[in-house]
């Protein structure tokens, strides 16, 4: 189907939507599959977060519809699936608190739910307010990445642990949500910017394939011999990892899929290649043949996710450290899931650039104006950044007797705090606008990313739990 | 040119080119120290585990076990200190320069310098000015006449504080840097064990000797409770301070919620099994057919039976195993418990050994006057305290509300400024000249501007019409 559409993107059609659609229900489908939806109660937080991931799904699918066939009604659809969405998901919110009897800020998973549900109201704040029609083209994949991986982290309930109970730690984990979720509405702003700023569209090329290149190679470091991949043994009984000793998890490898995901490398690579070769040789065909590339490169990586998915999701494998077979699940392995998952995303929303640029220019405000909604999002991120780490250090007083430790979430959060001051204060003293500022904003959100994830899962630490 | 080189180098400490060169290095230092292993938090061990032995050498020559303590990454942050402080010193006088003395009066060559401005015709001078000032007075700028020796003109402006915001910020920032030297310095940490009953005033350091404070700690009772599914909802101890053997305060407290007296903070942090006994309760039954009693005895304690015997609690075992004719302990838990009772007579100064389960070999049960069988076993539990001295928090708890307040006075409060002042252009036609200016979010200052000045015209249309009338109403009045 979008093979077709290559040969002749901007047609205006009705398959094309069709396709788009369809697209999104079998993504749901998918999902489905992975048997997220619980039996029992049908207004559970699990349902409700699935009905909120049709939704977001929806609106994901209708902004990127957009993009295809420039319909700009697609665009009013989607705010309202967005706005569903969100119901839905403050629905799952109540319920996750009512069950829980406290709000929902205890774990990495309820954390993730209040981070999608201030994404998708600070998105149709920007939609609503500032006019930045299609920033759910940005925010909704995020949004759907964080709802797939709040799928595959546990979901029980579990009773707050002493240190736990503290208003303040209610405190710090609210403003970290919300000034995360103004970091991220931020990233996609100045993504936004870039691209009513008339950065090149070779250039995108070249930063998608080297975010899908760099994703994979990352997910590559699991790559054992003869093609073996090593995933994190899982426990279903007591939906924990398993763990050797303190801190040392138990791998099981997975046969020939390493295979499969070096040909994906191979295949993400390759435009990137052909984009350096034609920065050489300045032969547009080249380009040409790069762009083709990238197609051909979501289609191999829609593959590696499914095959990931299907040897991942149960089955038992042999490890290299202990005899045996050892159950895994898609549960122990979240980040490569959606380190692949988030790599079709940006390949997709590059296409839609590819062929949609002038419809999305044309929906969004001046280069001059996103570039001032860049700095108000970031001027509402910093002061919440602030006070963030202040609420953490006054309970980390109050609990452990200490307001800094040093502790490697601590001092990534400082890291954060210092890139964003390193902004403001290029931008009020040495009068950085556009380009520059964009590309600060965009570290930023990466930076807060790595904190918000990389450290809770790569780095060790006292917010173990969170 | 020696006299120089100081003010060089004051110089380019306050560069901002310095400064961000110092946060890159903080940056990629702190980014350091949380990805290798480090060296208190993680034991020797694991770091041999985790790294060869040269790799090991190289790392701790460069105390990049240690990022946070050691001497470079504290020269850094001193560096970070002075460079603020530099840049701060170095731009403060301008800034407070512009903000103590505002300029007022519009001048020929600053209104052709300001860029917004708008020109309105008008009829009288005075009229005018009185107009304007209503209409900056109902939007708080706060106007006033400013009179000159050839010209006369108004000035408002709001929020003028926000000139300062930036300093305000980094006086904060220093604040919170000079709270975490002080405690660097002349703050300790250390940990407390006690047991019920139990008082103590030395703390364990994390390192050094121990430490002795001015008054003691006792625990009166600590504990556990559970959630249903066993695991643990709130441990709490119950503390008294004691000063020359008085209780000065007391305080239950829990996880989050610490006892603070003279400065030093008692934190719950731990709570578990000693594996020694606290209390044991026994039925002890007189073979001669006397009625039993119940007796509750503690560890080493000695209790009369009866006129001539006394009963001792030798020692309790709370997992016993037997091996070689030895008793031994397994675990501290109470899984398979022994006590050993030992009877004295005063009168033959016999003593029998009694345990409790008989251990063959061991045992000399049979002989006892008493039988005897337990009822009920009381473990000690400890409460583990963490204690903690800091006497520069209070400086960045300061730092912190200084800093709330002062970003939202940078980034929310605006330094506007308008001038107004009459003046004729080239026809010798009177003019209202309104310019003004703001220091951030020019965009919106911009709209606001032209709203000003629309209500300026359409209030100053209104006196005119008022003023036409004016002089019939007076004469009607006469």
């Amino acid at each position: 189907m979008a093979r077709a559409t290559v040969e002749q993107p901007p047609a205006v059609t009705g398959t094309t939507l069709v396709v788009a659609v369809g697209l999104g229900v079998a993504f749901l489908l998918f999902m489905a599959f992975l048997n997220v939806v619980k039996s029992g109660n049908l207004l559970n937080d699990s349902n409700l977060l699935y009905a909120a991931l049709i939704f977001y799904s929806g609106a994901g699918t209708l902004y990127l519809a957009f993009g295809i066939t420039g319909t700009p009604a697609y665009i009013r659809y989607a705010s309202l699936a967005t706005w569903a969405g969100l119901i839905a998901n403050t629905g799952a919110v109540a319920h996750r608190w009512y069950e829980a009897g406290h709000p929902p800020f205890a774990s990495i998973y309820e954390m993730l739910l209040m981070f999608v549900w201030t994404l998708a109201a600070l998105t149709l704040i920007a939609e609503k307010k500032f006019k930045v029609k299609i920033i759910g083209t940005v925010t909704m994949p995020v949004a759907i990445v964080g709802v797939v991986l709040m799928q595959l982290l546990r979901t029980d309930v579990h009773p707050l642990m002493p240190a736990l109970q503290s208003t303040w730690l209610h405190v710090h984990v609210t403003l970290a949500m919300l000034a995360y979720a103004a970091c991220a509405l931020s990233f996609a702003l100045a993504m936004m910017f870039l691209i009513k700023d008339k950065m090149k569209t070779e250039t995108f090329l070249a930063a998608t394939s080297l975010f899908s290149v760099a994703t994979y190679l990352g997910v590559l470091t699991r790559f054992e011999k003869w093609g073996g991949f090593s995933v994190i043994a899982w426990n279903p009984e007591e939906k924990s990892e398993v763990f050797l000793s303190r801190g040392v998890r138990l791998f099981v490898v997975i046969p020939d899929l390493g295979w499969l995901l070096l040909l994906v490398l191979a295949a993400v690579a390759a435009p990137l290649v052909l984009y350096l070769v034609w920065r050489k040789t300045q032969n547009r065909a080249f380009l040409n043949m790069a762009n083709r590339a990238v197609f051909l490169s979501i289609l191999l990586q829609v593959l590696a996710v499914v095959f990931f998915v299907l040897r991942a999701r149960d089955g038992r494998y042999a490890s290299l450290d202990a005899d045996g077979l050892f159950p895994t699940s898609l549960a122990a392995s979240p980040f490569i899931l959606s380190g692949l998952v988030s790599g079709v995303f940006v390949s997709l929303l590059y296409l839609l650039l590819l062929w949609r640029r002038s419809d999305l220019e044309r929906m969004l405000p001046t280069a001059d104006e996103l570039d001032r909604i860049t700095y108000k999002t970031i001027a509402i991120a910093f002061p919440l950044l602030t006070l963030m780490i202040a609420a953490g250090a006054y309970w980390a007083n109050r609990t452990w007797g200490s307001y800094w430790s040093w502790d490697p979430k601590e001092t990534w959060a400082a890291i954060t705090w210092l890139v964003y001051a390193g902004y403001l204060h290029m931008r009020i003293t040495r009068g950085w606008r556009g380009r520059r500022a964009a590309y600060f904003a965009i570290l930023g959100f990466a930076v807060v990313m790595f904190t918000f994830f990389g450290v809770t899962y790569l780095l060790p630490g006292m917010h173990a739990y969170a | 040119m020696a006299a120089s080189v100081p003010r060089k180098i004051w110089q380019t400490l306050g560069a901002i080119k310095t400064g961000v060169i110092l946060l890159i290095l903080v940056v990629i230092l702190s980014a350091a120290g949380t990805v290798i292993l480090q060296r208190p938090a993680t034991d020797a061990d694991e770091m041999q585990r985790a790294y060869s032995p040269q790799v090991l050498r190289v790392l701790d020559a460069l105390r990049l076990t240690d990022v946070f303590h050691s001497w470079w990454f504290v020269l850094l942050l001193s560096l970070v200190s002075l460079s603020i402080i530099a840049a701060s010193v170095q731009r403060f006088p301008n800034a407070w320069r512009f903000f103590s003395r505002p300029c007022k009066s519009p001048d020929e060559s600053f209104r052709n310098a300001l860029p917004l401005h708008k020109l309105i015709p008008v009829k009288d001078e005075e009229a005018a000015l009185s107009v304007a000032d209503r209409v900056l007075k109902k939007a708080a700028f706060h106007p006033e006449r400013i009179v000159r020796e050839n010209s006369f003109s108004l000035f408002g402006e709001r929020n003028r504080i926000s000139e300062l915001a930036v300093y305000i910020v980094h006086t904060s920032l220093l604040l919170i840097l000079l709270g975490g030297n002080i405690d660097a310095l002349f703050g300790w940490r250390g940990f407390l064990t006690l047991t019920r009953g139990e008082q103590s005033s030395q703390v364990k350091p994390q390192n050094g000797s121990a430490r002795n404070l001015p008054f003691a700690v006792r625990c009166d009772g600590a504990g556990q409770e559970n959630y249903a599914d066993g695991s643990p909802k709130r441990w709490w101890s119950d503390l008294a301070v004691l000063k020359n053997g008085k209780v000065v305060l007391r305080k239950q407290i829990v996880v989050n919620e610490p006892l603070v007296y003279g400065g030093v903070r008692f934190y719950q942090a731990s709570y578990g099994k000693t594996g020694k006994l606290d209390r044991l309760t026994l039925t002890a039954t007189p073979r001669d057919g006397q009625s039993a009693k119940d007796l509750t005895i503690g560890l080493d304690e000695t209790l009369p039976l009866d006129a001539d015997t006394t009963l001792r609690l030798a020692e309790f075992i709370p997992d016993y195993v037997v091996s070689d004719g030895h008793v031994y302990a397994r675990s501290n838990e109470l899984e398979n418990p022994a006590a050993h009772l030992v009877l004295e007579s005063k009168k033959s100064g016999q003593s029998i050994n009694v345990w409790l389960p008989p251990i063959p070999g061991l045992e000399q049960n049979e002989s006892s006057p008493y039988t005897f069988e337990g009822k009920d076993v009381q473990m000690a539990y400890f409460t583990g305290l963490e204690v903690s001295h800091e006497p520069g928090q209070w400086a960045v708890w300061a730092g912190v509300l200084v800093m709330g307040f002062g970003l939202v006075v940078v980034f929310y409060l605006v330094h506007m400024r308008i001038w107004i002042a009459p003046v004729r252009d080239a026809r010798g036609q009177l003019q209202l000249w309104i310019g003004g200016t703001a220091n951030k979010n020019k965009d919106a200052f911009e709209h606001r501007f032209r709203e000003l000045v629309e209500k300026i015209e359409s209030e100053l249309k209104i006196s005119v019409e008022a003023g036409a009338e004016a002089p019939a109403a007076v004469l009607a009045g006469k």
